[in-house]
């Protein structure tokens, strides 16, 4: 066909009216969430800490030696070398986020666990690692069952005797040298991994002498400045060490990135110096109602002096509970799915409900928690134990289904490049598919951890006291939580004071911790998704 | 190849697998070997007979039957969907993992009957290495990959030693010397795949099974990975999958061709083939005709 084809005058227009308003109908939605949740913070924020009532001068003060300075250094470094200026921010986070992890630590060892009694416990650990480790290595041709049963053997003696001699010894060195070798240890050896992994094996035996020489210091120099040696060994260990270590195996790598290390002290000394000057110069801080009376003292019935500390304590020990409950149970359920789980019916069938599990209301575990462990098994209401059980089941379909999307996210040509060499499955799921996974693991079950932290529902549901004035000291002692405590707070004792006091230094509390557990989370998953 | 390597594929106890027990050969390896013949050099180290295969009612494969000699490269190729993989995974049993294949048929590796019952496929591909179309090291470090095999079979012997001499074969250890502690994650496509061929060399296996080892990669990587190839066939037997011909005719001393449907249409030696095929269809296939 002929068509006559001259030339074009015009290509014509399609109308994209109908785009342009879809396109800013969302753009306003968005804007509106972020607007709506920074207000809400921020009024949050400001109603707990009230930096409206420090002195002008405190103000000045910090934004000479803190504010400005930062903002100078961070900018420049952020226009001229954004590496650095990535490092040196990761620098004052890590070491926020651990000085925070090291306080939950350290109020673990000053009121609920004697140094003497985790020592026995890490060392009992170590026995039986040590023995589980000595007879995979001397003899492998015995027969599986065997070494299976002596390494239980093992595991069970030491587990059962050492701690009990341990503890009862007339004499034991002090707490600062003991939570030296039990908290220092550990992890001089992890820091011993890494520094093995990244320069050598040569570089390791001088990383774990030096980690060990720096939590000792704790023991011996912190009583000279007047910090008693537990909390100064412990935050040696989990929060300078790692810091510390973050930062100098970052420099070795890349030494192009030293200047952030330049921000990093910009921020850290600006701290330190306008802490000096303020109170050189005797201007008062805000009137925050979250300060160390309120992290560390009890409930009490003004508002001014209440405190969150009990509920803190019991917190992260129905997180520790929890944790050791939902990991292995949903990681295992996970592995079992994903790897064994022939695709049938049944499996299909248990998928679709583990997904409806995880949206089953919190209350609902709560009567759950209350019919099993209470009335049937017949605990006593309120403990740690039941407390966690219950928490571990509201979160184990979560951790159940992030497990099983970091599992499925192992490319499949790993498994066959494992069955290929001639590997059984569970070698391929303990050398490949674990290792791979694991980073994407740990992630959700943070995640989940941090559904489980401010849950307040079923803790009511299993009759967790409202209010508690000491820290539980074991797993049958009762127990209350952040969440908890700040509803005690807004119900029970609902009055102007509380409501403008305590409940919002709760909720700051609660939200701090909450968010840096979900950045842990996400710092993992970005780590892990660029190592790929 | 000693009789006693040879039993070590279906009776392996180095294993922590408890069903490899279950599954240890129980008949007497010897008879099994006179019956096809000593094995000296040239006698077939892979012998198929009448294997066919399916996928669910689907027939991938049609009454199979060569004989792949020792240390020489055998090529299969043919155009894509012909079962040439399919073929490939029958020997090391790796069709066992997909739930819809079926297998019928013989396939002999030094005499034994890898499809008999008393065979463990576990066990008998710790005798046959794999390197697969798309590089797939693991995420460890390069030293942990070469070891990989040794590791999980507990062999005997310095692995460092062991590990050495598998990169040297594989032509990487040069580029690799100082980082062997590195991910094997973090070395080009053509160093992966070396690194590959080095993980399936390092527990020294009967026969390597290639699936279009060099396809994924670009075509300097590609003349690295084919003069390797050929050198390995001074000490190993290698089975190569390609649908490259010019690859099969550049590195190959025989050549099978498989056609649409699964048939083994001819296998000869490569030479043969390319140059007076017995087949229409095959000199079509190679004229570029069809397919
Ligand atoms: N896992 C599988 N499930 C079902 N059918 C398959 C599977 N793998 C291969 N097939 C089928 O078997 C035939 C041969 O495939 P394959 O051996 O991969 O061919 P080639 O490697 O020669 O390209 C194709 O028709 C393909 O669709
Ligand atoms: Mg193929």
């Amino acid at each position: 066909m002929a068509t006559e084809r001259g030339t074009i005058e015009s290509f014509g227009h399609v109308s994209r009216t109908a785009g342009t308003v879809f396109r800013y109908l969302l753009l306003a939605a968005t804007l509106f969430g972020i607007v709506a949740l920074t207000v809400l913070l921020i009024y949050v924020a400001n109603d707990a800490i009230r930096p409206l009532t420090a002195d002008p001068g405190w103000h000045l003060t910090f934004l000479l030696t803190l504010v400005l300075p930062t903002l100078a250094v961070g900018a420049y470094l952020f226009r001229t070398d954004p590496a650095s200026f990535r490092f040196g921010g990761a620098i004052v986070g890590t070491l926020a986020v651990s000085t925070m992890f090291a306080g939950g630590v350290a109020m673990l060892f000053v009121d609920i666990v004697e140094p003497v009694t985790w020592f026995a416990y890490v060392l009992a650990l170590c026995l039986a690692l040590g023995g589980v480790v000595v007879i995979e290595r001397l003899d492998r041709r015995l027969p599986f069952l065997v070494r299976f049963v002596a390494a239980g053997v093992i595991v069970l003696v030491s587990l059962l005797v050492v701690p009990g001699a341990v503890t009862s010894l007339p004499v034991y060195p002090s707490d600062g040298v003991l939570l030296t070798l039990s908290v220092g240890a550990p992890i001089a050896l992890v820091v011993g991994r890494y520094v093995a992994a990244a320069d050598g094996r040569r570089r390791r035996v001088a990383a774990v002498v030096a980690t060990l020489v720096v939590v000792g210091l704790g023991a011996f120099v912190g009583p000279l400045v007047g910090v008693t040696p537990v909390p100064a060994t412990v935050v040696l260990a989990v929060a300078v060490v790692p810091t510390g270590g973050y930062a100098i195996g970052r420099i070795r790598r890349n030494p192009e990135r030293r200047a952030g290390l330049g921000l990093a002290a910009v921020i850290l000394g600006g701290t330190v110096v306008g802490a000096v000057a303020v109170d050189a110069l005797g201007f008062a801080g805000p009137q925050s109602w979250v300060d160390w009376g309120f992290l560390t003292s009890a409930h009490s019935g003004t508002a001014a002096n209440a405190g969150l500390y009990p509920a803190i304590g019991g917190s992260i020990l129905l997180m520790v509970t929890v944790a050791a409950l939902s990991f292995p149970l949903g990681v295992g359920a996970a592995v079992y799915l994903e790897e064994y789980a022939p695709d049938n019916r049944l499996t299909r069938f248990i998928d679709v409900n583990i997904s409806n599990l995880a949206g089953v209301p919190s209350v609902v575990y709560g009567l759950l928690g209350l019919g099993v462990f209470v009335t049937y098994l017949g605990q006593s209401t309120g403990t740690v134990l039941i407390g966690g059980a219950t928490l571990a089941l509201l979160i184990l379909p979560i951790v159940i289904i992030s497990a099983r999307e970091a599992l499925r996210s192992v490319p499949d040509s790993m498994r066959q490049a494992s069955y290929g060499m001639g590997a059984t499955r569970w070698q391929t799921i303990k050398n490949v598919v674990l290792p791979r996974a694991f980073p994407g693991i740990l992630t959700g079950t943070i995640l989940a951890l941090g559904r489980a932290i401010g849950e307040t529902a079923p803790l009511i549901m299993i009759g967790a006291p409202n209010v508690l004035f000491s820290l539980p000291t074991a797993l049958s002692s009762k127990v209350s939580a952040m969440p908890l405590q700040v509803y005690a707070w807004a119900s029970l004792f609902a009055s102007e004071p509380f409501y403008q006091a305590a409940v919002p230094a709760g909720v700051v509390v609660l939200l701090i911790v909450l968010l840096s557990m979900n950045s842990i989370a996400i710092v993992l998953r970005n780590k892990y998704q660029s190592d790929q | 190849m000693t009789d006693n390597q040879k039993q070590e594929y279906a009776a392996d106890e180095s294993t922590d697998d408890p069903t490899t027990d279950d599954m240890a050969i129980r008949t007497d390896v010897s008879e099994s070997v006179s019956a096809s013949g000593p094995t000296t050099s040239g006698a077939p180290v892979v012998r198929a007979e009448n294997v066919d295969v399916w996928y669910n009612d689907d027939q991938a494969l049609q009454d199979i039957s060569l004989e792949i000699p020792e240390n020489q490269v055998t090529a299969m190729i043919g155009p894509s969907g012909c079962g040439k993989s399919t073929f490939l995974r029958c020997i090391n049993r790796m069709n066992d993992m997909i739930d819809a294949a079926r297998v019928e048929g013989d396939l002999h590796l030094r005499g034994k009957n890898v499809y008999d019952d008393d065979v463990d496929p576990v066990a008998l591909r710790r005798r046959v290495g794999m390197v697969f179309q798309s590089p797939n090291p693991f995420p460890k470090s390069i030293y942990d990959n070469v070891a990989y095999g040794l590791k999980i079979q507990n062999k005997d012997g310095d692995y460092d030693e062991i590990v050495e001499n598998s990169l040297k074969r594989a032509a990487l250890w040069d580029e690799v010397k100082d980082q062997l502690d590195t991910s094997g994650l973090d070395l080009s496509g053509g160093q992966q795949q070396r690194l590959c061929i080095a993980r399936a060399i390092a527990p020294d296996p009967e026969v390597i099974l290639m699936d279009e080892p060099a396809s994924a990669l670009d075509p300097v990587a590609t003349s690295k990975i084919e003069d390797l190839i050929s050198e390995l066939a001074e000490e190993y037997t290698v089975v190569i999958v390609t649908h490259n011909m010019q690859q099969a005719a550049r590195i190959s001393n025989k050549t099978a061709v498989f056609l649409t449907g699964g048939e083994l249409v001819e296998f000869d030696d490569t030479e043969k083939i390319f140059e007076n095929p017995d087949s229409q269809r095959v000199e079509d296939y190679i004229t570029g005709k069809f397919g």
